[in-house]
């Protein structure tokens, strides 16, 4: 350093001579600081300009999450590619063995379906606070088997049940309103035909162990009707879209298959004219388009339709024009499963799996033409965040996921 | 430390590429070929837990992921002990082994706790009415009499149950008709291997014979054929209506070597997994399991009248 300076003094007089020959006026000097004022000025103008700017865009983003909650990078569309697992958030308890999950329309209140103790169907607010619960009429629990289940763009709620082989119809209250006893028959239209008319003050239930259809009117005496004939079939999973379309699983022995019912199915005023146009696909196996036990079909923007195929450990993808496409998720490595159950897609086409055993959620980007794994989240345990033997999935548009979480009692709310 | 990263990488690559597919044939109940990926459907090589590698502690729970209320994955719900009915028809029918929770729609009066729990069998080796530790002081679960691995007995039913060499064969290996069953010789050994002391065959037990005296007198006899052996003393007082083909009142019971034999099991009288049978008489009061359907197929003691039709 002290080499150094009488160099740079040097080669300043010998830069700069007519520095000291010539020193600037006064005026020169007010000028010059006048200007570098007027500079530093309009810097910090402009920097208040940008702060204020920047203000206004955090408040514009806060109302606008206040109008809808969203997680940030859903809200301010980035340039860049988002990939990354969901947190923890909290657990709603108070359930027995939960094993299907699903959201009213509105996404105020959460529908879950247990299949332990009461084995109800029980609703929540967002935060977890009980609403109600309710129950298919006339059964036992012994008698019945909540499985998966969705609601439609009214309301109502749909449930697949196992041992009653049949989908119950409830309004958003969980008033129970009809069952669909088969691909070809409802209970309401089995009863119009033996009473005629179902006028408003009739009650009527039907019992698969008792093998009996009650039916009454007001207050009038009980009648029983024998136990009504019509296509088997075992419906698992349900899923409604914002048309009404339903498409459904099917587990009847040895006849898995996928079902699509039309939106005039779920969008009835009643259901005592039924007989939908059904669209089959699939048969019992373990084949390309071949099903073993799938539990969950979901469909993606593109019109695909993704098939949880429990016991072939894949999920199978389907197109309304050609059928089958291609499947994936066997064999090893990332994104490889062991038993898919539970299936949802969010607006940004990212496809959550519930892999039972897997004892988490495995993530896929489906919006291209190939399924690209993502990440999963999760792990065996009984802490906050871990899952014990998980069994169903629901999203929400705020980025919220409702997972059933059946050995720890509980649904776990996951969030971006 | 780049030793380390390396040695976490291959962990891994190794943990990745051991995770696979649950089910060959519907099930992960056999089927393996010398490269099956099936393993990786329950275990996990390097991040089990639970124990045997599973990957969940709780045993039980990963049986009934497929086989419980919800038979997500199987025809047979063994919590409801219910069989998915076959196809054309919507209703299931009774599953042969029992439900844990439920039997013909009605909550179960007794059944055999598989929640892992440490478990005693009455009749283990301490006498009838004794019940004791299970071999190593084991606990009981699903596993402990199947093997989820498939064998050679019958609704694969393990080989070495509590330490003892068990062979349960089936009259017809192909059949899958759980709601009936396919009992050939030795039906009782998978019952015996646990609850021997009151697996008694000696001819003429029913009697007061001397010899059983040290084991707490006369027991019913199993494994005869129904009618007995002709002239037996303990015989007597049985009624001429096959308890499986005929019945009384309106009940029937199971026999093994069905149409040969006729052979009278542990099973012909209990449900193994759970029975929802009412005890409202005597047996609701009377001792050790006061209330305990100790489950018995019928209500009270309706499994005496099928074969005794007094």
């Amino acid at each position: 350093m002290t080499n150094q300076t009488p160099e740079k003094d040097l080669n300043q007089v010998e830069t700069n001579p007519t520095e000291q020959t010539d020193p600037p006026s006064l005026q020169d000097l007010q000028e010059e600081i006048q200007a570098e004022d007027n500079k530093k000025r309009r810097l910090l103008l402009l920097l208040l300009l940008l702060l204020l700017l920047l203000l206004a865009c955090v408040c514009g983003l806060f109302y606008r999450y206040l109008q809808k909650p969203a997680p940030l990078p859903e809200m301010v569309p980035l340039p860049v590619e988002i990939n990354y697992p969901p947190h923890y958030l909290f657990s709603i308890y108070g359930i027995d063995q939960p094993v299907g999950v699903a959201l009213s329309p509105g996404q105020e209140r959460l529908y879950v379906a247990e299949s332990g103790g009461e084995r109800a169907v029980k609703i929540f607010d967002r935060d977890g606070a009980l609403i109600g619960s309710f129950l298919p009429p006339r059964t036992t629990p012994g008698q019945r088997s909540p499985v998966y289940l969705d609601t439609n763009q009214a309301g109502r709620v749909f449930v697949t049940d196992r041992l009653q082989h049949a989908i119950f119809i409830y309004d958003a209250d969980g008033i129970y309103l009809d069952s669909i006893l088969g691909p070809d028959l409802s209970l309401s239209e089995y009863v119009a035909k033996h009473v005629g008319t179902i006028e408003p003050d009739v009650t009527y239930a039907y019992n698969l162990f008792e093998q009996d259809v009650y039916f009454k009117k007001g207050e009038e005496q009980e009648l029983n009707f024998p136990a009504p004939d019509h296509e088997s079939w075992s419906p698992l999973g349900i899923f409604i879209d914002r048309t009404g379309r339903m498409l459904l699983t099917d587990v009847a022995k040895e006849k898995n298959s996928i079902r699509q019912l039309p939106a005039d199915v779920t969008m009835a005023v009643n259901w005592q004219e039924f007989n939908p146009p059904t669209d089959t696909f699939g048969t019992f196996g373990q084949g390309n388009g071949q099903f073993l036990f799938p539990n969950a079909a979901v469909p993606d923007s593109q019109g695909r339709v993704y098939v949880t195929d429990g016991n072939n450990g894949r999920i199978s993808v389907l197109d309304s024009q050609e059928g089958f496409l291609f499947h994936f998720g066997q064999g090893s490595g990332d994104g490889a499963l062991s038993l898919p159950r539970g299936a949802t897609i969010d607006e940004q086409d990212r496809l959550y799996v519930v892999d039972a055993v897997g004892q988490d959620i495995k993530t896929y980007d489906v919006s291209g033409e190939d399924p690209a794994f993502l990440f999963a989240f999760g792990e065996w345990g009984l802490d906050d965040g871990q899952f014990n033997y998980p069994n169903d999935i629901v999203t929400d548009s705020t980025g919220r996921l409702y997972i059933a979480d059946r050995e720890n009692n509980r649904i776990q709310v996951w969030s971006y | 430390m780049r030793k380390l990263i390396l040695i976490t990488m291959i962990a891994m690559v190794l943990a990745f590429a051991l995770v696979g597919v649950a089910s060959a044939n519907g099930g992960p109940h056999g089927g393996y070929t010398a490269t099956t990926d099936a393993c990786a459907g329950c275990h996990r090589a390097h991040t089990a837990s639970g124990a045997k590698l599973l990957v969940a502690a709780d045993t039980t729970a990963l049986c009934f992921t497929c086989h419980g209320s919800n038979a997500t994955g199987s025809v047979l719900n063994v919590t409801d002990g219910v069989l998915e009915a076959t196809a054309g028809s919507n209703a299931g029918t009774a599953l042969n082994g029992g439900g844990f929770g439920f039997y013909n729609g009605s909550a179960t009066t007794s059944s055999h706790d598989t929640s892992g729990a440490a478990t005693d069998a009455w009749g283990n080796g301490g006498g009838r009415g004794v019940a004791s530790a299970l071999a190593g002081g084991a606990s009981l679960t699903c596993a402990s009499c199947h093997d989820p691995h498939g064998s050679s007995n019958y609704r694969i039913l393990k080989t070495t149950v509590n330490n003892t060499t068990i062979a349960v064969a089936q009259v017809d290996e192909g059949a899958q008709t759980y709601d009936s069953e396919q009992w050939g010789t030795g039906q009782s050994n998978i019952c015996a291997a646990c609850h021997n002391d009151y697996h008694i065959t000696a001819a003429g037990s029913g009697s007061d014979v001397a010899g059983l005296a040290a084991t707490g007198g006369t027991a019913h006899r199993i494994g005869m054929p129904w009618n007995g052996d002709a002239g037996t003393a303990a015989y007597i007082g049985m009624g001429t209506a096959n308890p499986e083909t005929s019945g009384f009142g309106g009940y029937t019971l199971p026999l093994a070597e069905t149409g040969t034999n006729d052979t009278v099991e542990c099973q012909t009288c209990h449900l193994p997994h759970g029975t929802s049978s009412a005890m409202t008489g005597f047996a609701a009061s009377n001792g050790s399991v006061a209330g305990d359907s100790v489950l018995l197929r019928l209500n009270n003691r309706g499994v005496c009248e099928v074969c005794h039709q007094k």
